[in-house]
């Protein structure tokens, strides 16, 4: 295989794995958020605004996935 | 990250204009407009354009007072600032042609420009930090135990860093599979991903200010 090649199986490899975990661990906490909210219907106000701060730290970690992917990419 | 924009009118190689800045002049432009028509105007019995701003003012109003309490007043004209101009220049990348000739890009879909505002949210925290008192702001990095210190130190420079990679990342990627879906099918097929955007340009703008109010509440914590 040439370099090139090898570059590219690197950024799929980078973003598919980056994009797994992450939903994952966004999965779990929004899971556990809303039976909270079901339980707890008048805790839903802060609970949704722990629970966008959460996903949003999540979130950053697909996103440097991406990044590094688009960096291997211009790389070709 | 990327490819560099192109230079629209040379200034000496230093402060170059380029498509994004000439975006943020024609949103510059709009917001003081906006701005203005509503000061001009100012009434006892609001009008509906006064009184369709006057409830986004109130919006923002309660939701820094939710994540700062008391503190948010005196904060409000900075967060407040920052959250109107990353949500002009996230939607300025949704108006057709935008992103689609070097004269025009969506602000935020370049990391020079998050950047910018990384460093500007850096400096605001420190100052905010130090606003508080000297010796409470130093005794924040030795707090727990000492050996912390050169941990706390990075954290407070890779808190800004992580804020503008996101804002960036989300932005660019954004545009990105819009792009992409354009190339494959241009008719209807985008309007999908654009749809999508709506949604994710405002949950941004969101997240960024307020991880801004969360850092700023941890800076200015006093007992």
């Amino acid at each position: 295989m040439t370099n090139s090649a090898f570059i590219a199986i690197a950024a799929a490899i980078a973003i598919a794995v980056s994009t797994i975990a992450p939903a994952i661990a966004q999965g779990l906490t929004a899971k556990s958020a809303m039976e909270s909210i079901a339980r707890q219907p008048d805790a839903a106000k802060d609970i949704r605004s722990t629970l966008i701060i959460a996903l949003a730290l999540m979130e950053a970690l697909t996103i440097y996935g991406l990044l590094i992917a688009f960096m291997l990419i211009s790389k070709i | 990250m990327g490819e560099p924009s192109k230079v629209i009118i040379s200034l000496g190689g230093i402060l170059d204009v380029t498509g994004e800045v000439i975006a943020m002049w024609i949103l510059l432009a709009v917001i003081t407009v906006i701005c203005l028509a509503v000061k001009l105007k100012l009434r006892e019995k609001p009008g509906r354009f006064q009184n369709m701003i006057e409830t986004g003012v109130e919006y923002l109003d309660n939701f820094f007072e939710g994540l700062l309490g008391e503190k948010s007043r005196q904060y409000f004209t900075f967060l407040g600032s920052l959250f109107i101009f990353i949500i002009f220049a996230n939607y300025s990348g949704l108006i057709p042609g935008v992103g689609m000739t070097d004269y025009v890009k969506a602000p935020t879909a370049s990391l020079s420009v998050t950047a910018g505002l990384g460093v500007l949210t850096f400096i605001f925290l420190q100052g905010a930090g130090l606003k508080c008192g000297i010796k409470h702001y130093f005794t924040r990095f030795v707090k727990p135990i000492f050996i912390m210190l050169p941990l706390l130190v990075l954290d407070e420079i890779i808190k800004p860093a992580s804020l503008a990679l996101r804002l960036f990342g989300n932005v660019f990627g954004e545009e990105m599979v819009t792009h992409q879906l354009y190339e494959i099918f241009p008719i209807g097929v985008p309007v999908v991903m654009m749809v999508l955007s709506l949604l994710f340009c405002a949950l941004q703008a969101m997240v960024y200010t307020m991880l801004v109010s969360i850092y700023l509440d941890e800076a200015t914590e006093t007992e």
